[in-house]
C-alpha cells in the first residue's frame, strides 16, 4: 500500500512539475510577440501605477511590485515585493514571469531599463505629471496597456472627490518634511506634496527651489510654515509631534508655535493615482482644522 | 626552470576554483528554469536548442553568464592594476584609490548623473546610454595626467610626488562629490549611493568584449614586467643598471592601470579593496616575487570578485547588495587573518 502511495506521489509531481513547465513555456512565448491583452502577468514598478492597475480591475494579474506599492495591502500576499527601483536588478523580475512591465519615467534607473528592454518584455514607461489632467491621463494610459477601456469610473470618481474640497479663505502655508533616517528633507516646488497642498487649498512653504532639499533651520525660519505636513511613518521615525516640535527652527515658525502637525499615508499622498481626490480631500480636512 | 613549473601548478590550481566557483554562480540566483538545471539550460543554448524559452534563454544568457564574465574580467583588472601600482611604487598602500584615479573617475561620473539631465539631449543616443560609463573613464584618464604633470619634471617621474598629489586630487574629488550629492535630487542620490559601491548588475556581453579588449592589451603589456618589477624594488637607480628603463616603465604601467581602473569603474562603479588586497595576500604567500605575484593575481582577483558578486545578489535577494560591501566584508577578515598569521615576518 506505501508503495501505491508512493509511486502515486511521486506521479502526481512529477505530473505537477511538467504543468508547471508548459505553463511556464507558454507564458514566456507571448512576450515575445504582440502581447495578449487580458491575463498578462503584470510587474508594476510605481505605487500610483499599482493602484490604477488594480481599481481597474486586474489585481490577479499583478504579479511583482515596488516598494512603494502599499496600496491595496491584499497585494502583499498575491505579489512579490522586488525592492526599490533605484536598487533593482533584472533576475528578480524575470523570476515572476511576467509578460507585462508598468514603470513610470521619472523612477526606473537607466541600466535596470536597458536590461528591460533587452528582455523582449513587453513594457511601458508612463509620464507622471502630478496634475488632475496628468492623473486622468496616466489613468487612461495603463487601461489601455493593460487592455481595458472600463477606466471613466475612475476618472469621474476623481472629479467627484474634488468637489468635496471646501475653500480655505487664507491659504495656510504647508512645509512637507520628508525624515529618512537622519536626513530631513523639504518638499520644493515641482514635487508631488506641493501639487497636492495647493489642490487640498494650501500653499507650499517651500517655493524657491525645485524638488526635494535638505532641510536647513534657516530655510525653516524663513518659510514660517503654519502647518507641518509629514508622512505616517517618516512622523514616527522623527519621534512623532514632539520630536517635531524639537525640529532645528520649527519652534520658531508659526506650525510650531501653535503645534499644528499633521501626517497622512504616504502611499495615498505621493501615489497620484484613482485616490488622488481622496488625498486631496483628506488633506483639505486637516488644513481646515488646524487653521481654525 | 622549477619556479616555473611552480607557477604553472599555481595558476592551474587557481584557474580549477575560479571555474568551481563559476559554476557555483550559475547556479545562484532567484530565477526558476521550471525544474531543469541552469547547466543543461545553457547546454541547450550553446547548442541553439529551438525549445528554450526565452525568457530561459535571456537568463541565463544575457543575466547570469554574462554577469559571471564581467566579474570575472573586472576582478582580474582591478587585482592586476593594484599589484602593478604597489609594485611600482614599492608601497603596499599604492592603488588606484590611492593616486587619485579612482576619485577622478566617481567624480566625473557623479557629474554626469546629477548634471546629466541638463546637457544629455544634445549627445547622440548612444552616448546618452553609456553616459556616466564614459565620463567615469575620461575622470580616470584626467585624473592620472594630472598626477602624472605634477610629479614629473625632467622627464622624471618622483614617486612620492605622485602619492602626494594622488591625495590632493582624491581630497579636491570627494569634495566635490559631496556637493554634488548635497544638490542632488531623492533619486540621483540613491544612483550616487549604488555607484560609490558598486555593482555589476548592468553587465552585458558588449561591455565584456570592450573589458577583454582592455585586458588583452593590457596584460600583454603588463605581465611579462615581472622582472622589472622585482628590480624596481632595489631602488631606481640600481633598476636602471640592471638594465630597466626605469622612466618607459613607469609612463606604461601609469597608462595601462588607468585605462583598467576608468574601464572598470566605468561599467561597475568603485569597487574598493580587490585591488588592495589581492597583491597583499600574494605577496604574504609567495614573498614579493613579482614573476610570481603579477600573474597570480589575475586569477586571485578573478575568484574574490566572483565570489562577493555571487553573494551581493543572493544574501538579500530579490534585492541585492551593492559589491563594494562585500568587497570589504570578505576581504578584511582574510587580510587580518593573514596579517596575524605571518606577523613576525612583516
Amino acid at each position: 500500500m506505501k508503495k501505491i502511495i508512493l509511486a502515486a506521489s511521486i506521479l502526481m509531481a512529477v505530473y505537477s512539475c511538467k504543468k508547471e513547465e508548459g505553463a511556464k513555456k507558454e507564458n514566456t512565448t507571448e512576450t515575445s510577440a504582440e502581447a495578449p491583452k487580458t491575463n498578462n502577468k503584470i510587474v508594476t514598478l510605481n505605487g500610483g501605477i499599482t493602484e490604477i492597475v488594480t481599481a481597474l480591475g486586474h489585481e490577479k494579474e499583478i504579479v511583482g511590485t515596488d516598494v512603494t506599492s502599499t496600496y491595496p495591502e491584499s497585494l502583499k500576499a498575491t505579489a512579490k515585493d522586488l525592492g526599490h527601483v533605484r536598487s533593482m536588478t533584472i533576475e528578480p523580475i524575470m523570476a515572476v514571469s511576467p509578460t507585462l512591465i508598468l514603470a513610470s519615467e521619472k523612477d526606473i534607473n537607466p541600466d535596470l531599463m536597458a536590461k528591460i528592454k533587452t528582455s523582449g518584455i513587453q513594457t511601458e514607461v508612463f509620464k507622471q505629471e502630478f496634475t488632475v489632467d496628468g492623473t486622468k491621463k496616466l489613468i487612461a494610459d495603463v487601461a489601455k496597456a493593460v487592455g481595458n477601456t472600463d477606466y471613466q469610473k475612475l476618472n469621474d470618481k476623481i472629479d467627484a472627490d474634488l468637489k468635496q474640497i471646501q475653500p480655505i479663505a487664507k491659504k495656510p502655508k504647508v512645509l512637507f518634511i520628508y525624515a529618512r533616517g537622519n536626513m530631513l528633507m523639504v518638499s520644493g516646488t515641482k514635487t508631488p506634496m506641493d501639487a497636492l497642498i495647493t489642490l487640498a487649498g494650501g500653499q507650499n512653504a517651500v517655493t524657491d527651489f525645485e524638488d526635494f532639499k535638505p532641510l536647513t533651520p534657516e530655510a525653516v525660519v524663513k518659510a514660517n510654515p503654519d502647518v507641518l505636513f509629514f508622512f505616517e511613518t517618516g512622523l514616527q521615525g522623527a519621534g512623532g509631534n514632539e520630536g517635531a516640535l524639537k525640529m532645528p527652527g520649527v519652534a520658531q515658525t508659526n506650525a510650531g508655535k501653535n503645534k499644528k502637525i499633521i501626517a497622512m499615508d504616504g502611499g495615498l499622498v505621493s501615489g497620484f493615482g484613482p485616490r488622488l481626490g481622496e488625498a486631496a480631500v483628506g488633506l483639505n480636512k486637516l488644513l481646515i482644522e488646524n487653521t481654525k | 626552470m622549477r619556479t616555473q613549473s611552480k607557477l604553472y601548478f599555481y595558476l592551474t590550481i587557481g584557474a580549477v576554483l575560479l571555474a568551481i566557483i563559476a559554476v557555483l554562480a550559475l547556479n545562484t540566483g532567484v530565477y526558476d528554469f521550471g525544474g531543469t538545471s541552469p547547466f543543461k539550460v545553457l547546454w541547450q543554448y550553446i547548442k541553439g536548442d529551438p525549445g528554450l524559452s526565452l525568457s530561459d534563454k535571456y537568463v541565463i544568457w544575457d543575466v547570469r553568464a554574462a554577469r559571471i564574465i564581467m566579474a570575472i574580467l573586472i576582478g582580474s583588472m582591478l587585482a592586476v592594476s593594484g599589484t602593478t601600482l604597489q609594485g611600482l611604487f614599492k608601497n603596499p598602500l599604492a592603488t588606484g584609490e590611492a593616486i587619485g584615479l579612482t576619485s577622478g573617475a566617481t567624480l566625473l561620473a557623479a557629474i554626469a548623473i546629477v548634471l546629466g539631465g541638463h546637457f544629455k539631449q544634445y549627445l547622440p543616443e548612444m552616448v546618452q546610454y553609456s553616459l556616466v560609463g564614459i565620463s567615469a573613464f575620461l575622470g580616470a584618464l584626467l585624473a592620472m595626467m594630472l598626477v602624472y604633470r605634477i610629479s614629473t619634471s625632467a622627464g622624471k617621474t618622483n614617486v612620492v610626488m605622485m602619492l602626494l598629489s594622488g591625495v590632493a586630487i582624491t581630497s579636491i574629488g570627494f569634495s566635490i562629490t559631496g556637493f554634488l550629492i548635497y544638490i542632488s535630487k531623492d533619486e540621483q542620490l540613491r544612483d550616487l549611493t549604488f555607484w560609490n559601491m558598486g555593482s555589476l548588475a548592468a553587465a552585458t556581453w558588449t561591455k565584456n568584449v570592450v573589458l577583454t579588449v582592455v585586458l588583452m592589451i593590457s596584460y600583454i603589456v603588463l605581465l611579462p614586467k615581472g622582472k622589472a618589477l622585482n628590480a624596481m624594488m632595489l631602488g631606481e637607480k640600481d633598476a636602471q643598471h640592471l638594465g630597466v628603463n626605469v622612466e618607459r616603465l613607469k609612463k606604461q604601467i601609469v597608462i595601462i592601470t588607468s585605462l583598467m581602473i576608468g574601464t572598470c569603474v566605468a561599467f561597475s562603479g568603485t569597487i574598493g579593496f580587490v585591488g588592495l588586497i589581492v597583491p597583499y595576500i600574494l605577496r604574504l604567500l609567495f614573498k614579493s616575487n613579482y614573476v610570481f605575484i603579477l600573474p597570480l593575481s589575475t586569477i586571485l582577483g578573478s575568484i574574490l570578485l566572483l565570489i562577493a558578486d555571487t553573494f551581493s545578489r543572493s544574501i538579500v535577494a530579490p534585492s541585492e547588495l551593492p559589491i563594494g560591501i562585500l568587497t570589504s566584508l570578505i576581504g578584511g577578515p582574510i587580510f587580518i587573518a593573514i596579517l596575524i598569521k605571518f606577523k613576525k615576518s612583516l
